[in-house]
């Protein structure tokens, strides 16, 4: 297959079984489970050897209907895009699949919507990577938020709520980058991110293209979740169904960093936002204030998922002041940290979704359920909350490192510090979940570990979790091959 | 001389197996016991397989793989290393005896994780100690950190859980400042492997590595217990004694000893150290926690908290010898570390015999415990008078050339604080085994002596303490290691 057809692929297939997945379930409905994970492992598939064509020969381009760029919409793999183009479609695939039989359990009798939804979200997302149009981007950004409302309100009464509040929130964040984007081709008159980059520099100081670069930024934020505009996500990602808020939270916040670090390195330029804007400093100090607060807010947290979900905005802000930074060490460190962090997120969820599908454990309180009869579970949990504080050698480790070193290199010992502190905070969170465990019950309830596919997902991202970090070396070699922006110091 | 050998690599790998194969054989607890034993053996036997070749100058190493841009994950088995690695392999064994046999005895719950989590424990205390650079080091110290936490909270109650969040604020805390320190060091020279005399003179100002060493200080002094760090290890007693025993006794605390030792000769080096005027602090500190301790542990009742508190002055001998920066004092630092891990694991598993067979904690209730457990409170009084410092008893040997080294340096104050610390070990110490053997007993304790799972350990360890302080051969090997490690610091031939 030749790379411009790879690049199409990733995103069709999953795109494709999107539709035939309702036509599926109207015949039989035990159909679409198997439609859903066959279209998400043939674009894990391309992504994978897309990811790998790019490092060896570098990147793919492909024009729609043969138009060139500044007219035609262009699709671009490169390192970063194909790197999270794997990320998204195989995490996406681990969950789907893993999490069968809790799914079913949950949504009954719209599991073929919900799989619809699950499959639209997953390419909206991977559009959103692989597109280098910067009104694209909003399309698949609106693709992949829909869906997502759609799949947070499949979890009940409650979560009504929630998806309405996130509904109203995603909007205002997507509004905010398109009205960017509009100040964008309002100065520049492209909408191509290459072309845009290469107009922009002349016209860079005029109001126009900085109240583009700000509003673009808040949109971004608004929809990654930064502290203080994350209230959207804890209640997401608490009252959806597990399956769905596993499945969400690796992925999600993660493209949203994606695409502003996309926009701001490759579109305004490395040199504009570190010199001409002290754009990257504002977002480091953002990124070390959501650090801490998502850690204490987790800290006070009754409800697993939702200390899930505050972990997730305090890491949210680990990556953002890593790349706030604007070094190479603490780049790396963000991207290593971008793909560790949807690891561990993904195998805590599915935790979650795991013992509350086998014993209803949904508060930490019921955690010695968990101590006691899931002893694999137990073992996953642990592994994957050992990365999270970042103990060595879990991969969580390497990504802290990275960062840290980017802070000292950037002159920064406070940054240093506080990414200290924030793993001790995580550390003080996480092990309050532990001690739950360990606490004695005199009550006893029959049943043992969750079900099998979720055993085996969860167990296997806890492997993944300590190989990778043991083998993060060979991950950061791509990442600063292929994947880092162009003119960083 | 450097030679590349899989034998430390596999001395660190042979428990991380075990640990694997316990979680396997959970349902069948001979077995299970039996892969701890043979692990035991098998480090032992690889430890002592390498001792030959230290003793004659050559340092094996195990290279395993690039972990980070220029820095190596790799395991060498120096001098230094060796005395750690030899003591811990050594105890190891022995603990495991007296695990099974106390274990067994109390019908603990949770076994397997038990086992599983000391095979852990044991594999990062080997890791510690053969560690070729800091980021190794880091990596195993913080396993050995996370791998104690189950073994401090195994009886689950209020309280061991309430003890394991103390011990973590701690441990971790100090372990996030040592990542700190790490990545300075790093950052600073690009290299991290250790080198014999240090590696960090001449690579910033002054007053930067005089912040980097105080960070460093109170890294590892967490687990060294330096005061005021110490605080989790009194708490940390409501573990199982054998854990108390091993972890508390000779591996967590030795790990941080451990780690000042590799810091002062490896990273910073005794030249530096002297010429960044960091140390006269840093023994004032020392000299302060071995006097403050031994007073704090006069008044303590519960046996296990008195020994902890010995513990905490003994690791400050330990860290006063370096401190004190001359060659023959840093040599009973390193033999010190060897002896004192014999003599207090010693107590331990007396005061875990007493424990198991009367569960009695308190000083008070043990008079006349000796005429009923004869050979426990004999083995307790050897320990005990080793500490002090009693001649013929390895306790001695490593006290002397400390106590020589603060001569020849011309510190007589110190000499001082050994001497007075000395006596207060004698006054907290004998007063137990006096009340053991010459008191009548309060109530009677009808039940004899343990069965041999218990005894052996404890009578091998007391054996072992006599030997290393009677047999002139021991004596010199120990001293040759020491001094060969000392003689690389400094760089005499």
């Amino acid at each position: 297959m030749s790379a411009s057809r790879i690049l199409i692929a990733i995103f069709l297939i999953p795109f494709l079984a999107a539709f035939l997945c309702p036509l599926a379930g109207l015949w039989r409905r035990r159909f679409v489970h198997p439609i859903t994970v066959l279209g998400l492992s043939g674009s894990a598939v391309c992504a994978f050897c897309g990811l790998l064509k790019v490092v060896r020969t570098g990147p793919v381009h492909y024009t729609f209907g043969g138009w060139a760029p500044p007219l035609g919409i262009e699709w671009t793999l490169d390192g970063l895009s194909a790197g999270m183009a794997v990320l998204i479609s195989s995490m996406a695939l681990i969950v789907v699949a893993g999490s069968r039989v809790s799914a079913r359990a949950e949504v009954g009798e719209s599991v073929t919507a919900f799989y619809t939804s699950c499959l639209l979200l997953v390419s909206g997302l991977l559009g959103l990577v692989l597109s280098a149009d910067l009104f694209n981007v909003f399309v698949f950004l609106e693709v992949a938020s829909l869906s997502a409302y759609a799949l947070v309100a499949s979890g009940g009464r409650r979560a009504r709520v929630a998806s309405l509040r996130y509904l109203i929130l995603g909007t205002m964040g997507a509004t905010f980058y398109l009205l960017g984007v509009a100040y964008v081709y309002a100065a520049t008159g492209t909408l191509n991110m290459a072309d845009a980059a290469a107009r922009l520099d002349p016209v860079m100081r005029t109001p126009t293209a900085v109240l583009g670069l700000t509003f673009i930024i808040v949109g971004l934020a608004l929809k990654m979740g930064l502290f203080p505009l994350h209230g959207w996500l804890p209640d997401a990602y608490t009252h959806a169904s597990d399956a769905a808020s596993a499945l969400m939270a690796p992925i999600m916040t993660k493209t949203a960093i994606y695409a502003l670090v996309r926009i701001l390195f490759w579109v305004f330029g490395t040199g504009t936002v570190t010199e001409t804007f002290p754009v990257m400093n504002m977002l480091a100090w953002a990124g070390a204030i959501a650090v801490v607060a998502g850690s204490v807010m987790a800290f006070t947290q009754t409800d697993l998922k939702r200390m899930f979900a505050y972990s997730s905005i305090g890491q949210v802000g680990l990556i953002v002041l890593g790349i706030g930074l604007a070094n190479k060490t603490a780049m790396a460190g963000a991207f290593l940290h971008v793909l560790n962090h949807a690891l561990m997120k993904g195998c805590l969820f599915l935790i979650a979704a795991s013992a509350g599908y086998a014993h209803g454990i949904r508060t930490l309180d019921d955690l010695s359920l968990l101590g006691k009869r899931m002893p694999w579970t137990m073992g996953a949990f642990w592994v994957a909350a050992l990365s999270m504080i970042g103990v060595p050698p879990t991969c969580g480790f390497f990504s802290k490192w990275y960062i840290l070193l980017g802070a000292l290199r950037a002159g920064q010992p406070f940054f240093a510090f506080l990414i200290v502190a924030s793993s001790l905070l995580t550390a003080a969170y996480f092990f309050r979940a532990l001690e739950h465990t360990y606490r004695q019950r005199p009550e006893r309830r029959n049943g043992g570990e969750g079900p099998v596919g979720l055993v085996a997902a969860t167990t296997g991202l806890s492997l993944t979790i300590v190989s990778l970090g043991v083998l993060s070396l060979h991950v950061l070699r791509i990442i600063e091959r292929a994947a880092l922006p162009p003119g960083l110091q | 001389m450097i030679v590349e050998s899989i034998r430390p690599g596999l001395a660190v790998a042979s428990s991380l197996a075990a640990a694997g194969l316990i979680l396997a054989s959970g349902r069948r607890p001979n077995l299970r016991e039996a892969w701890t034993l043979i692990a035991a053996l098998v480090k032992l036997g690889l430890i002592v397989s390498l001792l030959p070749g230290v003793c004659s100058g050559i340092v094996y190493q195990t290279d395993l793989f690039e972990i980070m841009p220029g820095v190596r994950l790799f395991f060498r088995a120096d001098p230094l290393g060796m005395v750690f690695g030899l003591v811990a392999s050594l105890l190891w064994l022995v603990t495991s005896v007296y695990s099974i046999g106390y274990m067994r005895e109390i019908k603990a719950r949770s076994q397997t994780r038990y086992f599983f989590c000391f095979a852990l424990c044991l594999s990062s205390t080997i890791g510690v100690a053969f560690a070729g650079n800091l980021l190794t080091f880091l990596i195993c110290y913080e396993v050995l950190t996370i791998a104690t936490y189950p073994l401090v909270i195994h009886n689950e109650t209020r309280e061991a859980v309430a003890a394991g969040r103390k011990y973590l604020v701690y441990t971790l805390t100090g372990g996030g400042v040592l990542l700190l320190c790490v990545a300075w060091t790093y950052r600073m020279c690009g290299t991290l492997d250790f080198v014999p005399g240090g590696f960090l003179a001449g690579q910033a100002p002054p007053q930067s590595l005089m912040v980097l060493f105080a960070l460093f200080m109170a890294a590892c002094g967490v687990k060294a217990a330096l005061m005021p760090l110490h605080a989790w290890l009194p708490t940390a007693m409501v573990a199982p004694t054998p854990v108390s025993a091993l972890l508390h006794a000779v591996a967590v605390v030795k790990a941080g000893v451990f780690g000042i030792l590799r810091i002062f000769g490896f990273v910073f080096g005794p030249s530096l150290l002297k010429s960044l005027g960091v140390i006269p602090p840093l023994a004032a500190l020392a000299a302060f926690t071995i006097i403050t301790a031994s007073i704090i542990a006069l008044y303590q009742n519960n046996l296990k908290r008195r020994l902890a508190y010995s513990t905490i002055s003994q690791l400050s001998y330990i860290i006063l010898g370096a401190a004190i920066l001359t060659p023959t004092a840093f040599t009973g630092s390193i033999m010190h570390l060897a002896n004192h891990a014999f003599m207090k694991i010693t107590l331990f598993f007396c005061a875990g015999a007493i424990y198991c067979r009367t569960h009695i904690e308190s000083i008070d209730e043990m008079g006349g415990i000796g005429r009923q457990m004869p050979v426990t409170m004999g083995a307790f009084a050897v320990a005990s008078m080793g500490l002090t410092g009693v001649p013929f008893l390895c306790g001695f040997v490593s006290k002397w050339h400390l106590g020589l080294g603060a001569v020849e340096a011309g510190e007589v104050a110190l000499v001082f604080v050994l001497v007075i610390s000395g006596l207060l070990n004698a006054s907290y110490f004998f007063p137990i085994v006096y009340a053991a053997f010459f008191i009548q007993p309060s109530k009677s304790f009808r039940k004899k002596e343990h069965r041999t799972a218990l005894l052996a350990p404890i009578v091998a360890t007391a054996i072992l303490s006599v030997l290393f302080g009677a047999i002139p051969f021991l004596i010199e090997r120990q001293h040759l290691l020491a001094s060969l490690s000392v003689s690389r610091i400094w760089g005499q031939p």
